[in-house]
């Protein structure tokens, strides 16, 4: 192994995401600190509560959980376009690093952008709502895993990507939506039967749901169930990940 | 025996059905400067791609010091530095830390590499830019720090892709001098250029590739004294393009009002030639008969100038 090589990657890729943390960081504290004031003293007087729990408190989780998945994927998806793009990834693909030292060293960036991200709303929801945190080890280790399932996704939807609009697809067409139907903003005990059976097929509804049992301590999915989902997600995204840099498809000629 | 520093062993390469690679194979030793001549898209930049790794190849193998550059690429890429062609971007760090990334992924650390990159600061005139971004360089600044990145790691081998494209004179001297340096000090430099006098003027070994092909290999000066031509070249004004038919039997080329003929016999050919440019509306400012050089190698071989795309 070359692990000076991997930490070298690593530490760049850490170092890249804070040194722009205006575009990385804040915004999603702000749109959180907005949600928080537009249910907290807004809608939350007409809007009854879930499950036992103030609307406030029911949706910080999810958003807890939407932030912390769609940094984690940007980072290492635009970070994989971005070096492609402007002749920076054959520095890396020309040193003696393997291609799972590679993989590792992006997955690691942007985990430790999705759960630094989870973190921050998480600190935000203790400050302002007094926020309180049923299981806080689960919680953060729930993140972390997640953290590291939705990097590994981004590195692959990086490395098949030839453009920004492409990953933009992703993020608008697939990831927010997904996130929006996973049930951040209510409890899925509320749709059709329908709409409820749709929503067990969104994986990113266990996502929102596991953390939310780790927060809160309630849950829409059985709190195994969210876990074994998140492994499993970690599992296939970070071999898919590998294995087609691996490969050299899309950054080898 | 030992192993040549490089070696390329029939590769071949297709891009898109397009037979960049026709088989070339080629050994370059330990200690040498090594030219690889030829024009754009005649596969120079395809052949040390599949030995840095970033091409992979159809057939073939390309060893390092005897060693497989797909099987052993840990050892294959820490002997190799390459200062390609394409000129990087980077919003994000300064030229300095830039560096002490590169000199990471090859294994040393900041301490390590410390000393070597403070002394390549100095030796390529990039110490007061150390701080810059690499969008504050100039392209000149931009091509030395292509140099110092492929050195971070001291290297045995210097691979330079086209190092002077794109460059004004002065600064191409300036890069001569410190290529020669280098190869001075023990290194193995591996040089693929379009310009000719890059080459005659650096390499003690040359290779030309046409259409993904080597079709002629050895010293400069024993290349043009297979030969049995000669130069001829006319500075002019008023050449217009209705004057290449009339050139239909001659081997030749025009760049920047320079006309350059490769002939058997200059006496015979010039008053010909004189004829038909004055016939033509061009006044003619300068003649130069000159012992051939690898300009006309590679013209008498290819029939076409070296500045011009490959058929490939």
């Amino acid at each position: 192994m070359n692990w000076i090589g991997m930490w070298t990657l690593t530490k760049r890729e850490v170092g890249r995401f804070f040194s722009v943390y205006r575009q990385t960081v804040l915004p999603g504290l702000i749109t959180t600190t907005l949600y928080i004031l537009i249910f907290g003293f807004t809608l939350e007087k007409r809007i009854s509560e879930i499950e036992g729990i103030p609307y406030t408190l029911f949706i910080l989780p999810g958003l807890m959980m939407m932030n912390t998945l769609t940094n984690a994927s940007s980072n290492s998806s635009s970070s994989m376009l971005q070096m492609k793009l402007l002749q920076q990834l054959p520095d890396i693909l020309t040193a003696p690093l393997s291609s799972f030292e590679i993989s590792m060293a992006y997955i690691i960036g942007g985990t430790v952008r999705g759960f630094v991200n989870g973190v921050l709303v998480l600190l935000l929801g203790i400050l302002l709502v007094g926020m309180p945190i049923v299981s806080p080890i689960q919680t953060l280790g729930f993140l972390l895993v997640v953290s590291w399932a939705f990097s590994s996704m981004g590195l692959f939807l990086g490395q098949m990507a030839d453009s920004w609009d492409e990953l933009a697809m992703m993020q608008n067409f697939f990831l927010t939506p997904l996130s929006f139907l996973g049930g951040i903003f209510y409890s899925i005990q509320m749709l059709p039967d329908w709409a409820q059976t749709l929503s067990f097929i969104n994986p990113i509804y266990y996502m929102i749901n596991g953390i939310r049992f780790t927060v809160l301590g309630v849950s829409d999915s059985p709190p195994l169930v969210s876990f074994l989902m998140a492994v499993g997600m970690t599992l296939l995204f970070t071999f898919s990940a590998v294995l087609l840099m691996k490969s050299g498809k899309k950054i080898k000629s | 025996m030992t192993a040549p520093a490089i070696r390329f062993t029939d590769l071949e390469k297709s891009y898109n059905g397009t037979h960049a690679l026709k088989g070339v194979s080629l050994d370059i030793n330990d200690g040498q400067f090594f030219g690889l001549l030829g024009p754009n898209g005649a596969g120079k930049t395809t052949t040390i791609n599949i030995l840095s790794g970033l091409v992979l190849k159809d057939k073939g193998k390309a060893e390092v010091f005897g060693r497989d550059t797909v099987n052993e690429y840990r050892f294959t890429r820490s002997n190799i530095g390459i200062a390609a062609q394409e000129l990087p971007q980077d919003w994000f760090f300064p030229v300095e830390k830039l560096l002490f990334f590169q000199a990471g992924y090859y294994g040393l650390t900041h301490k390590t590499a410390e000393p070597y990159i403070e002394k390549l600061l100095k030796r390529l005139g990039l110490a007061s830019k150390r701080n810059a971004r690499l969008r504050e360089l100039s392209g000149g600044m931009k091509r030395r720090y292509q140099l110092a990145k492929a050195l971070v790691h001291d290297p045995k081998i210097v691979i330079l892709d086209e190092p002077t494209a794109g460059v004004d004179v002065e600064f191409r001297h300036d890069m001569w001098k410190l290529f020669k340096e280098l190869h001075n000090e023990g290194k193995t430099i591996l040089l693929t250029t379009h310009y000719i006098e890059e080459a005659e003027m650096l390499c003690e070994d040359v290779a030309i590739i046409d259409e993904g092909k080597i079709i002629a290999q050895g010293k400069p000066n024993e290349l043009t004294k297979q030969s049995e031509k000669s130069g001829i070249t006319i500075q002019l004004t008023g050449w217009n393009e209705s004057i290449h038919n009339k050139f239909n039997l001659y081997t030749y080329t025009f760049e920047d009002n320079r006309l350059h003929f490769t002939v058997k016999d200059p006496e015979e050919s010039l008053p010909e030639i004189i004829n038909i440019l004055s016939q033509n509306g061009c006044h003619i400012q300068n003649i130069k008969t000159d012992k051939i050089t690898l300009e006309d190698v590679f013209l008498s071989l290819t029939g076409r100038g070296i500045g011009e795309e490959s058929g490939t």
